[in-house]
């Protein structure tokens, strides 16, 4: 593991749901709340669609931490996306833990529509949690000159 | 202890009445001691069928392969094919091993010789089956399942990537573990490029925007994302055979990213990978029990 430093800005990449984390995330820019531009978000379809490859290929390619964002339970689009994607997220959770990522790196959360304020609350919380692991440099791509 | 004529016999019986059109065995090998599969089609061929400790290799592998083959085929061979099931019970004393050499009987213990995936063999019987030799021992464990997997895991997390990476570091990606699987069957396998189908068909924009998850060099992060990969879409479907970690040539504990994953669906989803044939799979299915305190 790579020492906290001082100047080092989190990558994040977060997977938002159409249909509630990616409108809660509209609420908090209109609702002019401060919160951390560190967050990359892609907008998916719904968080049941978020492949682990996802997770692994945003690492692989230099993401120091995942923020999957979806539905609460009992309010998919697709009435039961969010219930398929917890037990994947578990899994790829899981398997992430037992090689020995820091379990702070990757991170599910579910916002509506309506929770601006918690969508920034759940970035900051993330952001400042990546900080202070670091660099993430166990999965990612090292390119050679 | 199993008699091979018996098996020899019956596989003999069954070509020549044509039961079976072809029986999937074992023979002694051209290389040493090993024995190798074998398909024997020809009655007067039974006779090379060998069953010892050597007989390791997972032949439903070759189910597997029969059945993409027939799907190709305009017109299907009729008739099943019989295969010789490898059990974890061969050569077995109670606890010990044995065998005999020129010099006389020898004993070892099962512990010392036998690898993880048999001493923590839940079912050393098959589940499915039309005919078997042998009695069943089931209930014969001779550790606890998941014990590897257990010892592993009491390391924190930092010990665990220092053995990881050093595992990942050694992969070379020659895909001996995917080869060997049961369970692998894409044609077109998502972390290998080289297996997307390129036909006269093929357009060049087809061909440039595929997308290529990792790259074909054998580094470090490549081969996480490979053996993760596949640790996850065996999740639920890995019977725990062990054939990926016996043929890979750089000993990565391969088996144990998918003990991993079989855990979890045993524990926190209560879901039995194997239990049920056409039954739903572990990651199309949910529970409102599932476990949710890890999202925020």
């Amino acid at each position: 593991m790579s020492e906290p430093q001082a100047d080092f800005e989190p990558k994040i990449v977060a997977f938002l749901c159409k249909w509630c984390s990616s409108a809660g995330s509209d609420l908090a820019g209109v609702s002019r709340i401060q919160y951390p531009a560190n967050a990359t978000p892609i907008t998916i379809p719904c968080t049941g669609a978020v492949s682990p490859m996802y997770i692994l290929s945003a690492f692989n390619k230099g993401a120091d931490g995942v923020l999957v964002s979806g539905c609460h339970i009992g309010d998919c689009h697709y009435i039961e996306g969010n219930y398929l994607a917890r037990r994947k997220m578990h899994l790829t959770m899981e398997l992430l833990k037992f090689i020995g990522l820091e379990p702070n790196r990757f991170r599910m959360s579910w916002v509506s529509a309506a929770e601006g304020a918690k969508f920034a609350q759940v970035v900051t919380e993330f952001v400042d949690d990546v900080r202070k692991l670091g660099p993430q440099d166990k999965l990612r791509k090292v390119v050679s000159q | 202890m199993i008699n091979i004529q018996d098996i020899r016999d019956t596989a003999r019986d069954m070509l020549a009445k044509g039961e079976a059109r072809m029986v999937i065995g074992y023979r002694r090998g051209t290389r040493g001691m090993l024995a190798e599969p074998a398909f024997i089609t020809d009655p007067a061929q039974a006779d090379d069928l060998v069953w010892d400790p050597t007989c390791f290799n997972n032949l439903s592998l070759y189910l597997v392969h029969d059945k993409k083959f027939l799907a190709h085929m305009r017109e299907n061979p009729k008739g099943p094919l019989a295969v010789q099931q490898r059990r974890s019970a061969a050569a077995f004393d109670g606890d010990d091993f044995v065998f005999t050499t020129a010099a006389g009987e020898k004993r070892l213990a099962a512990r010392e010789v036998m690898a993880d995936r048999c001493l923590e063999c839940r079912a050393p019987y098959p589940k499915e089956h039309n005919l078997v030799f042998g009695e069943d021992k089931t209930g014969r464990q001779l550790e606890a399942p998941f014990a590897a997997l257990e010892r592993f895991e009491a390391q924190d997390a930092g010990q665990r990537w220092d053995a990881w990476s050093q595992h990942f570091d050694r992969c070379m990606r020659c895909f001996a573990c995917r080869s060997v699987c049961p369970m692998c069957y894409c044609d077109e396998c998502v972390v290998d490029s080289i297996t997307f189908p390129v036909t006269a068909g093929t357009t060049a924009e087809e061909k440039a925007t595929r997308i290529k998850w990792i790259e074909r060099s054998a580094t470090r992060s490549e081969n996480i994302t490979y053996l993760m990969t596949r640790a996850m879409h065996l999740a639920g479907r890995c019977t725990d055979c062990g054939e990926c970690e016996r043929a890979c040539p750089v000993n990565v504990p391969i088996r144990m990213l998918n003990n991993k994953m079989e855990r979890e669906a045993r524990e926190k989803f209560g879901f039995e990978p194997g239990a049920s044939i056409g039954g739903p799979s572990l990651v199309a299915t949910f529970l409102d029990s599932d476990p949710g305190q890890f999202i925020r």
